[in-house]
């Protein structure tokens, strides 16, 4: 009798330090919040030091008085502080020889509203630190509200849909080619449902920080502010990356180059469908939402055809 | 043992601000410019450059930054420094509540300037007025030499194992910030000898990475109460403490200044006017001329305005017939100046005398001889048993 033996993935090759995390976290089901912490660990080692804030991240890397569901060094932040805070601890180590790798772990909003000053100070600073935003596209631990990462016609408890009001309007703020024009080091977007491009990203990152600052945005849905089911949450993250709606790009040393490329992109409406903050969108609504995508998709795809 | 002579130079004030923090060896600066601090962000870059100051030095993109830069480099294990001013103070607000929450031994610089609403690039004591309730200790000086010993003695203070706590050392911005005068600023080795018992201590905490820590976490219910508690006993323990350092300081530089408070020719005075910062100069001089003309007289100097020096002040200022204050700041919501407002809170333990609040020096005006000689004569009259108005705007009534 042949033994079966199931084939393991390559993608297991890079997840292989220690789990940091406890099982049973706080975080509600379905999130994609929980793997993308126990991955960064996994793969940058337990030398991680985390920089966090208030937001969905808080309840479990914060910990409660002297209890944690983590075993990690840890530096809670106000949503101003925390690059700032992350410089503070690198330069600090870097001097003694200490071996760490400092990372910024913070929503959308932080990066790209609150705290996108010290955000930006630092990455021109080129501190070696490593700032990974999980953009859910708006507060969503304070209840939905919107942040400029928030995309065109999104409701939100901030941008509600009423007999006038039609969601957001205006596009999300592009954060990785904001976070490019400052010349990172390193900087790339990523998601679960790519999960060994993610991996390969972060084995870069802890790579690149030793030169300079390194700038990683993954697209992170929300189940709860999106209105998804909670075991759609990858599904969505897929559909996302071959609808051009959240394109998988890198750029080292400045350089924009796609590391997923779709040959036929779906329309934009297979994502929207998936989730309910868009279901108000009408045809002209959706029309709209595929030319800001079209728009975005094609400014990276510039970018990139010019260093090919 | 004596420290040996420094070396004396004729430097202003920032420039004292900047040697201070030098001499004390920091090994994380960061810094943001403002008007009047700058110097200090252009001297310590500077001596970086020259390779006299051997740190990291972020030039950050705000004061906000500036703080959380040297909170979090505090809690990794690192002597730091920063200096700021007015503006800047008000925009590190949050991060001076963490600092202080953290229990991080950041030591700071502040050249006292108005703050926003008007804009006024003045000196005054608004910022440091309203930074009072961020957990922080708060020292004021009153000229370039005070600066330097007491940024000196702020590292000992705040890195004492039994405070662990910010301090922040406050001069007149622009009248301080731009004069030059005769400073002794010791010899480096002879500081490190200073801070030296710091090393015998304990180690303090710290973020070390791999080691399952946390820094900031939330406090829940009896957990927050526990570490506010925590806090505000360490405060307490920062009188005596600043009582002790002074004295070291003294013994082993020659130079003292009375720890909390300073009394001068207080003793056998009926009145008593208190001041702080660099009017306390002014008031010497008139107490001196007063004196002369047979007015019992005295002036307390209030070096540590937080935490308040409560118990020295009533000891101070108890059997006393009158006191005047001079406030170089407002108290929005209430008619006296903010020291006025605490001091009237020890009222009980003091006595029921006259305490007459003096508003003068805002914006840059002289708190002059004739203002100060107008306190101690309304002071010594009210001390008499005459009318006596609480609360007056020098300014407003010339």
């Amino acid at each position: 009798m042949v033994e079966k033996t199931k084939k393991k993935s390559r993608v297991f090759n890079y997840f292989c330090e220690e789990d940091q995390f406890a099982g049973g976290v706080a975080w509600c089901s379905g999130c994609p919040l929980e793997l993308t912490a126990r991955f960064v660990p996994k793969v940058l080692g337990k030398n991680v030091v985390f920089v966090g804030t208030p937001g969905c991240a808080a309840p479990v890397l914060h910990g409660q008085n002297v209890g944690a569901w983590h075993r990690l060094a840890y530096m809670a932040s106000v949503m101003t502080g925390v690059p700032s805070k992350a410089t503070g601890l690198s330069r600090y180590y870097r001097r003694i020889g200490q071996d760490a790798t400092v990372v910024c772990f913070t929503g959308d909003g932080c990066a790209t509203d609150v705290g996108f000053q010290p955000l930006s100070g630092a990455a021109e600073r080129g501190e070696h630190i490593i700032y990974l935003a999980y953009d859910n596209e708006g507060y969503m631990n304070t209840g939905n509200q919107r942040s400029s990462a928030t995309p065109l016609g999104a409701a939100t408890t901030t941008t509600p849909v009423g007999k006038i009001g039609r969601g957001k309007t205006t596009v999300s703020k592009n954060m990785p080619l904001v976070m490019l024009m400052h010349r990172p080091a390193y900087m790339a977007t990523a998601t679960l449902s790519h999960l060994e491009d993610f991996a390969k990203k972060l084995v870069k990152a802890k790579e690149k920080v030793k030169e300079g600052f390194v700038y990683l945005h993954v697209f992170s849905p929300c189940p709860v502010g999106w209105r998804i089911n909670s075991n759609m949450s990858i599904e969505v993250c897929r559909t996302a990356v071959r609808t051009n709606y959240f394109p998988l790009w890198e750029a080292e040393d400045g350089k924009p180059r796609f590391t997923v490329e779709i040959a036929n992109p779906k329309p934009v409406a297979e994502l929207t469908k998936l989730m309910r903050k868009f279901s108000h969108l009408k045809e002209d609504g959706l029309a709209e939402l595929q030319k800001a995508v079209d728009e975005r998709y094609a400014l990276v795809k510039n970018l990139c055809d010019a260093y090919k | 043992m004596k420290a040996k002579k420094g070396q004396v130079r004729v430097i202003t004030g920032n420039a004292v601000g900047a040697y201070g923090a030098m001499v004390c060896r920091p090994e994380v600066v960061a810094a943001y410019p403002i008007t009047p601090q700058s110097e200090i962000a252009e001297l310590l870059s500077q001596f970086k450059a020259d390779g006299v100051l051997d740190a990291e030095y972020v030039e950050v993109e705000g004061e906000n930054s500036a703080m959380n830069v040297v909170l979090a480099a505090s809690i990794a294990g690192a002597r730091v420094f920063t200096a700021t001013s007015s503006y800047g103070l008000v925009f590190m607000y949050d991060a001076l509540q963490e600092t202080s929450g953290f229990r991080a031994p950041v030591v700071m610089v502040n050249a006292n300037r108005e703050t926003p609403g008007i804009h006024a690039v003045s000196s005054g004591q608004q910022d440091m007025i309203s930074a009072r309730d961020t957990g922080w200790v708060q020292i004021v000086v009153e000229n370039d030499q005070e600066i330097l010993d007491q940024t000196i003695m702020a590292y000992r203070l705040a890195e004492d194992y039994d405070i662990q706590l910010p301090v922040m050392v406050n001069y007149d911005g622009f009248y301080l910030s731009y004069l030059a005068e005769a400073v002794e600023i010791p010899n480096i080795e002879d500081v490190d000898e200073f801070l030296a018992p710091l090393k015998q201590q304990p180690e303090r905490q710290k973020l070390v990475p791999g080691v399952s820590i946390g820094c900031g976490t939330h406090g829940m219910e009896m957990g927050y109460v526990e570490a506010r508690y925590k806090h505000c006993m360490a405060l307490e323990r920062v009188k005596n403490k600043v009582d002790e350092i002074d004295k070291a300081f003294g013994d082993y530089f020659g130079r003292s200044y009375g720890g909390q408070i300073e009394e001068y020719r207080t003793e056998g005075a009926e009145i008593i006017v208190l001041a702080s910062g660099s009017a306390a100069g002014t008031v010497r001089t008139v107490v001196d001329t007063k004196r002369e003309e047979g007015v019992k007289v005295g002036m307390v100097k209030l070096r540590l305005f937080r935490p308040f020096p409560a118990e020295r002040l009533i000891k101070a200022l108890k059997g006393k017939k009158a006191i005047g204050v001079i406030d170089r700041s407002l108290c929005f919501g209430w008619k006296y100046g903010p020291i006025c407002m605490e001091l009237k809170t020890l009222a009980v333990n003091i006595g029921a005398i006259p305490i007459l609040s003096y508003i003068d020096g805002l914006a840059n005006l002289d708190i002059n001889v004739p203002h100060i000689e107008r306190v101690i004569d309304e002071v010594n009259a009210a001390a008499q048993g005459k009318p006596y108005q609480e609360v007056t705007w020098i300014p407003m009534e010339e």
